[in-house]
């Protein structure tokens, strides 16, 4: 993430933090991908295209695009059965699952399973990969991907889309920097402890914010390459306010200049929030909603977005 | 002079469980209902056992108006988790996944895990705090509280000081204590370890009373607890539910209370008959023991208007 997440302001001396085992037990090495399920699959594709994703692949079997800038996989899940159950009906997007970069899949999985994890089917088809999972927020899944290395789980199972460039550039540094989860009234220790069990994440302190969307509680998960540390946002509603619904709300993107990058994605064609108490600034910024919940948290980063 | 709306806003603290009462789910919930009820404990046979399945059981707890306090009964749960016991504690995690399931398809917020009472299972208190959490933490993608009470005939965990313990030291935020002022009576534990807990980590109270002075073996216990328990008021022990009761308060307990009354003749008995008796009981603890059914200043101004 960036570097304020690597380097605290109070530090004397260069201590590293601690990068063991035991900090990182299901050896987490950030995001594999972010699984959209929508019935409005084209639509949500402008979307992407706005804030710089390109089609890259299509699913072998299923109604599923692979999108792709820089390092991020957006994977845009149009399968009826899929696109229904995940959003309860709804009408609009919803981020359905987030895939965890692991060490091995298989001994992630049992690892979590074994403290309170909810396995889940999933439906591979013949000469697929079966990815591990288990629930997560309102209905979401979370993944386990072990093959990042040597190579990719979209050579098995998507097939790239003809004369596109399989690795579009990000468009001005862009890179995952986290996830914003909306939670029930007086949940936020439930969560806290949940990914803190299953994942080892830590909790930030309530005095350490980034971007300009500062509620909530903020966990940031370990990695086996520091870089690829991302945060967690949990949110709860207001007090008084009747939305004790969860889910996975919105992707933060990590920006080395946010001015800069709203610019670019204007010209693109996106709007971003301008009002007294959300407003682009140095260090952050926030789409508008589009095609009612889908929305992009920019997030002032240093870590450059291409691939290494 | 009581009206139908000032008996509900007093009872509004108070609910049955469906276990009081004889007959199909939705004569169960029209009796509450009509005592002025407005939460009813729901068991998992309430909805296994329904003619039309349990979605349909589900509909007619939302069709009812009625909220959940909670949803009973995971038993004999936790302290199966070590190498010789690990299928066991497989088959009950399996048991436990339903059962979180159904709390969560009624909207209930509550999951009552009671203290194992196998052989099999290990007394070791880390482990079983171990087993506790693992089972909070299934059950936090649905929202769902863990309240773990301590059965008075539970092999280790037998009464509600050492079922703080393990709570304790399973230190989950979604794992709290159920208490059952049965058990409590029935074991003879000192109610001033009530002080010791946490008012925000008591996620049910249970209410019951019974016509015995005392209860000295687990299967005296057992018999008694699941036969001839009555309300509150109408037993021998109410002194020492109304000590039970200030001492909640008192700590700052301001959850709900439900009426754990299993008793053979009331499944004999027509529905309105037990469901006023609960009634009865309700109003005496909300007006002459807590005393917390003084009319609100609004109410007071409207009267005299």
């Amino acid at each position: 993430m960036s570097d304020l997440l690597l380097k605290t302001p109070m530090e004397r001396e260069p201590l590293q933090a601690s990068f063991s085992d035991a900090s990182n037990p299901i050896g987490l090495n950030g995001i594999e991908f972010i699984e959209y399920a929508t019935s409005q699959p084209q639509a949500l594709g402008q979307v992407l295209e706005m804030m710089g994703f390109r089609p890259v692949s299509r699913h072998r079997s299923r109604e599923v695009l692979l999108y792709r800038q820089g390092e991020i996989n957006i994977v845009v899940n149009a399968h009826p059965d899929e696109a229904r159950a995940a959003s309860h009906g709804s009408n609009t997007p919803v981020i359905s699952a987030i895939a965890l970069r692991v060490r091995d899949a298989r001994a992630a999985y049992a690892y979590v399973l074994e403290r309170g994890g909810w396995a889940v089917p999933t439906h591979a088809e013949v000469m697929e990969l079966h990815i591990p999972a288990i629930h997560g927020a309102g209905g979401s899944r979370i993944y386990f991907v072990d093959r990042w290395r040597e190579f990719s789980i979209y050579d098995v199972d998507f097939v790239p889309i003809p004369s596109v460039d399989q690795h579009p550039p990000a468009t001005a540094g862009i890179h995952f920097f986290g996830i914003v989860q909306y939670i029930g009234p007086e949940r936020s220790y439930d969560w806290i402890e949940f990914y803190q069990e299953l994942f080892g994440t830590e909790l930030i302190p309530d005095e350490q914010r980034f971007g300009i969307m500062p509620k909530g509680k903020l966990l940031r998960t370990p990695a086996l390459d520091p870089a690829q540390r991302f945060m967690l946002q949990l949110v709860e509603p207001e007090p008084l306010v009747h939305d004790a619904s969860e889910r996975l709300q919105r992707i933060g993107l990590g920006v080395p200049d946010v001015l800069a990058a709203v610019q670019a994605l204007r010209a693109l064609g996106v709007e971003f929030v301008e009002t007294p108490a959300a407003h682009t600034e140095p260090r952050g910024a926030i789409s508008k909603t589009y095609l009612g919940s889908v929305v992009f948290e920019l997030v002032h980063s240093e870590r450059s977005g291409d691939r290494p | 002079m009581r009206t139908p709306a000032g008996i509900s806003r007093t009872l509004a603290a108070f609910g049955m469980d469906t276990i009081s009462l004889a007959g199909p789910l939705e004569a169960k919930l029209d009796a509450m209902a009509a005592a002025g009820f407005g939460q009813v404990m729901l068991k998992a046979n309430d909805l296994v056992g329904h003619p039309q399945g349990w979605r349909a059981a589900v509909r007619a707890v939302q069709a009812s108006g009625l909220r959940g306090t909670g949803f009973q009964v995971l038993r004999d749960f936790e302290g199966l988790s070590a190498p010789a016991t690990h299928k066991l504690h497989q088959y009950k995690v399996d048991i436990a996944k339903q059962m979180l399931e159904m709390c969560a398809a009624l909207g209930c917020k509550v999951l009552l895990a009671c203290s194992s009472t196998s052989q099999h299972a290990s007394a070791d208190l880390d482990l079983i705090a171990r087993d506790l959490r693992k089972l909070a933490m299934l059950a936090v993608p649905y929202g769902i509280r863990i309240a773990f009470e301590g059965l008075s005939w539970g092999r280790t965990i037998n009464e509600f000081t050492t079922a703080w313990d393990v709570i304790n030291r399973a230190d989950c935020p979604n794992l709290g204590i159920g208490i059952d002022s049965f058990h409590i009576v029935a074991a003879q534990t000192p109610l001033d370890a009530i002080d010791d807990l946490q008012a925000d980590k008591i996620f049910l109270v249970q209410l019951a009373d019974f016509m015995w002075q005392e209860t000295k073996t687990f299967e005296e216990r057992m018999t008694t607890a699941r036969t001839f328990r009555v309300f509150p008021g109408e037993g021998v022990h109410s002194e020492q539910l109304v000590q039970l009761v200030l001492k909640l308060d008192a700590l700052g307990y301001r959850g709900d209370y439900s009426f754990e009354v299993f008793n053979d003749d009331y499944l004999q008995m027509p529905l309105p008959f037990v469901a006023d008796r609960a009634q009865r009981s309700a109003l005496w603890l909300a007006e002459d023991v807590l005393r917390s059914a003084l009319p609100p200043p609004g109410d007071l101004r409207l009267r005299t208007a």
